[in-house]
């Protein structure tokens, strides 16, 4: 009787039916709703930037693979990812070369010379962002950016606003109300706080972003920027400007909580998000720049590995103590 | 297949499975042409073996290989020997399979060995290992060893399976009386028994205490048990005998009595067989039975690239032929359809930290599977903890980029034992 081959493996012989592409995929898919808000307001041009972006990602991944002769990786979505998240951090009249030059440094630096996806020690949107704003930061400059709109709202970016007018000058400018609903300049996904917020909240009930540090983010900034603001009112803004405006909310659920180079224990976790919460609004209150935001990443992206060697005691580990 | 659900903010939870309420009598496969037992012994061609083809054997003989041989297996009927080969498991270990072809005529009488069984754990460790539910009588009677405690388990330890509870309810009379024989044997005092917490039963084992273990994997395993119900942490790399703890299925205590009662050795093992459709059947065969018999009694038909699964879906062994014996201690078989076989990837940790949430031993997963992808296991025991794993499997399960996590700990651990017995 001819007998048949069977599958032979190790245990255990199920999963949970999780895998990247699921994962990647629905990081992109939280992000929409604040890109097309982005687009709505920004109109063809920032259409142009996010595709443009999303397509030289997967682009560059694809030809170092080639390149290096390794199996093709583009189908799990992190490129994609990548593109999407540089895409949306960017003006909406970013210039094409911007964008390709930006994203080759993000994919090819940030993340294939480290050896592709996993090996990344630091979010490669953010290497990338890093790298474009110190070129070229004249294109980071929103108020420029938009000349030719003609917004219904005030066509000022708010925290270059209060960077340079002071809390109490522009404290009628940006209601609450308006910032969360994307009332405001600023990058093509930054401004829809609504958006960023309700695809944060998705993810995290997906289990794809860790809650602890998307929460303990929004605290450092919420204290951080309470302090400044109770101790100058006049000059220092208070949470809710800082919370919906600019890079924070992006930062707070697309950013941060990047896998690679975010800690996985539980008290690392809760460190890192709350110390990139504070570093954000020192850079933004006592730094040069208007917004913080990537560089503070980036700063804890550093010191993650340092963070991460807290950890709980494993069963039946015995310590030494000296 | 237990799939993520939708929303996942905690931590996936996999249930075991109860037993269902009005107990299904076992499906009694008949004596087959021919049975296969299994002999954990390597053949050493330099020397005289005892059996050779052809040879007479009675219901209940011990067969051994060579004089000086401790291992041994029991004929589970009267026969002649077809034939005896080398069998190599999933870690290589060696054994010898041997062939029998019953001979019906001889069912009875003088085909038979007689049993005088003494209540002496040498005697036990001698003729009584093979009984169904593998009663670990070799740990038992070595001097080395010290067990002060023996747990009898009644919940089973991994998914699907309802053997242990089965057993645990349909003979609590037999397992009392077996556990009073291995009692006066080995002069343990202490004994438990676990029983899940969620099973609805009048069930009462008189001064066996009852560990009422949680419905929620891995709460079963030996390490969880001694955790959260005996109090004691396993230390790492260690086992739970080098605690002076035992476990003892339920199913060879029942073995046990009923080989003193009836002065004769019991070959039938009852196991849960769940098909390619989830279906459940119970199952009672005679060790040594080819599954193949057993998945034609139920219509299931093994195609090419399916997987046979001995010991459930997280912590078991698959097996290459559908010939594979049924073995004393063979809880669970699982067919898997070839479709539904997840697929695994040599995608690079991406540090989403889905197992270090799940993990129950707290280990660092993320930074141990590091190490080990690149063959550093005295470093992994050392830094990230190898040696702390328990064996369950979660990491595996859950890992989004689809890693052989708990294979490349197995094989950490099988690595790491051969480094160091060489050193």
């Amino acid at each position: 009787m001819p007998t048949n081959k069977l599958t032979v493996s190790h245990a255990p012989f199920w999963h949970d039916g999780d895998s990247l592409f699921k994962m990647n995929l629905n990081i992109l898919l939280a992000l929409l709703p604040a890109t097309i808000f982005g687009i709505i307001q920004f109109g063809a041009p920032a259409l142009g930037v996010v595709a443009l972006s999303i397509s030289t990602a997967m682009l560059w991944e694809l030809v170092m693979t080639l390149m290096a002769k390794k199996p093709l990786t583009v189908g799990d979505l992190d490129s994609a990812v990548i593109g999407m998240i540089f895409g949306v951090m960017l003006p909406a009249t970013a210039p094409w070369w911007l964008v390709v030059v930006g994203t080759f440094v993000a994919v090819v630096i940030g993340k294939m010379i480290f050896g592709g996806i996993g090996a990344n020690p630091f979010n490669p949107a953010l290497i990338g962002m890093a790298f474009l704003m110190l070129s070229w930061k004249v294109m980071f400059d929103f108020d420029a950016a938009y000349i030719h709109y003609d917004f219904s709202f005030t066509a000022l970016a708010p925290l270059a606003a209060l960077k340079s007018q002071g809390a109490a000058a522009i404290s009628d400018l940006f209601p609450t109300g308006k910032l969360i609903m994307g009332k405001q300049v600023g990058a093509i996904g930054s401004t829809f706080g609504l958006g960023l917020i309700v695809g944060g909240i998705y993810l995290i009930l997906r289990g794809y972003i860790r809650w602890e540090i998307s929460a303990s983010f929004i605290l450092g900034i919420i204290v951080t920027a309470l302090c400044f603001n109770m101790a100058k009112p006049e000059v220092y803004g208070g949470p809710a400007i800082h919370l919906f405006s600019g890079y924070t909310l992006l930062g707070a659920f697309f950013l941060a909580t990047e896998n690679s180079s975010s800690p996985v224990n539980k008290i690392p976790m809760f460190l890192y998000g709350f110390f990139a919460g504070v570093m954000i609004i020192l850079m933004r209150n006592i730094g040069v720049y208007a917004d913080g935001t990537v560089l503070a990443i980036l700063l804890l992206n550093l010191v993650n590995p340092l963070m991460d060697a807290i950890r709980p005691k494993a069963l039946g580990k015995e310590v030494n103590h000296a | 297949m237990i799939k993520r659900s939708f929303f996942s903010l905690n931590q996936p939870r996999l249930s075991y499975d109860l037993l269902e309420p009005d107990l299904k009598e076992p499906e009694v496969i008949p004596i087959p042409a021919s049975l296969s037992l299994l002999l954990p012994e390597a053949i050493d061609s330099t020397k005289q073996a005892l059996i050779k083809k052809g040879d007479a054997v009675k219901k209940g003989e011990k067969l051994t290989l060579y004089h000086d041989s401790t291992a041994y297996t029991i004929s589970p009927v009267a026969g002649t020997i077809h034939l005896f080969d080398s069998y190599s498991d999933d870690f290589g270990n060696v054994a010898t399979f041997i062939i029998i072809k019953p001979d019906l005529s001889k069912s009875s009488g003088d085909g038979t060995v007689i049993l005088d069984p003494v209540e002496e754990i040498g005697f036990a460790d001698q003729f009584l290992q093979k009984l169904p539910g593998a009663p670990p009588f070799g740990l038992l009677a070595n001097d080395d060893i010290k067990i002060n405690t023996i747990v009898i388990t009644c919940a089973d330890t991994d998914l699907l399976s309802t053997t242990s509870q089965y057993v645990g309810i349909k003979y609590p009379e037999e397992i009392k009386e077996g556990a009073n024989i291995l009692k006066r044997m080995t002069r343990v005092a202490k004994f438990c028994i676990t029983l899940p917490e969620d099973l609805k039963t009048q069930v009462s084992f008189d001064s066996i205490q009852v560990l009422k273990t949680s419905n929620a994997y891995p709460a079963t395993l030996p390490a969880m048990i001694m955790k959260n119900h005996l109090n004691m942490v396993l230390p790492a790399g260690k086992m739970p005998y080098d605690m002076g703890i035992c476990f003892v299925r339920a199913e060879a205590l029942v073995s046990l009595a009923r080989v003193y009662k009836t002065k004769a050795a019991v070959f039938d093992k009852i196991f849960t067989l769940i098909g390619k459709d989830g279906t459940r059947h119970r199952v009672r065969a005679t060790i040594g039975t080819p599954l193949s018999k057993v998945f034609s009694r139920f219509g299931i038909h093994i195609n090419e690239q399916d997987r046979i699964i001995i010991g459930g879906p997280m912590r078991g062994f698959a097996t290459f032929t559908h010939h594979h014996p049924v073995l004393p201690d063979m809880d669970t078989v699982i067919v898997q359809d070839r479709d539904i076989i997840p697929h695994l990837s040599d995608t690079p940790c991406v540090n989403c930290g889905k197992c270090i949430r799940i993990c129950p031993a707290n280990i660092p997963v993320n930074m141990l599977v590091r190490y080990l992808e690149a063959d550093q296991y005295e470093e992994a025991a050392d830094r990230f903890d190898l040696g702390s794993c328990i064996e369950c499997g979660l990491c595996a399960y859950v890992c989004t980029a689809r890693i052989p996590l708990y294979q490349y700990i197995r094989l950490g651990k099988h690595e790491l034992l051969t480094l160091r017995a060489n050193a």
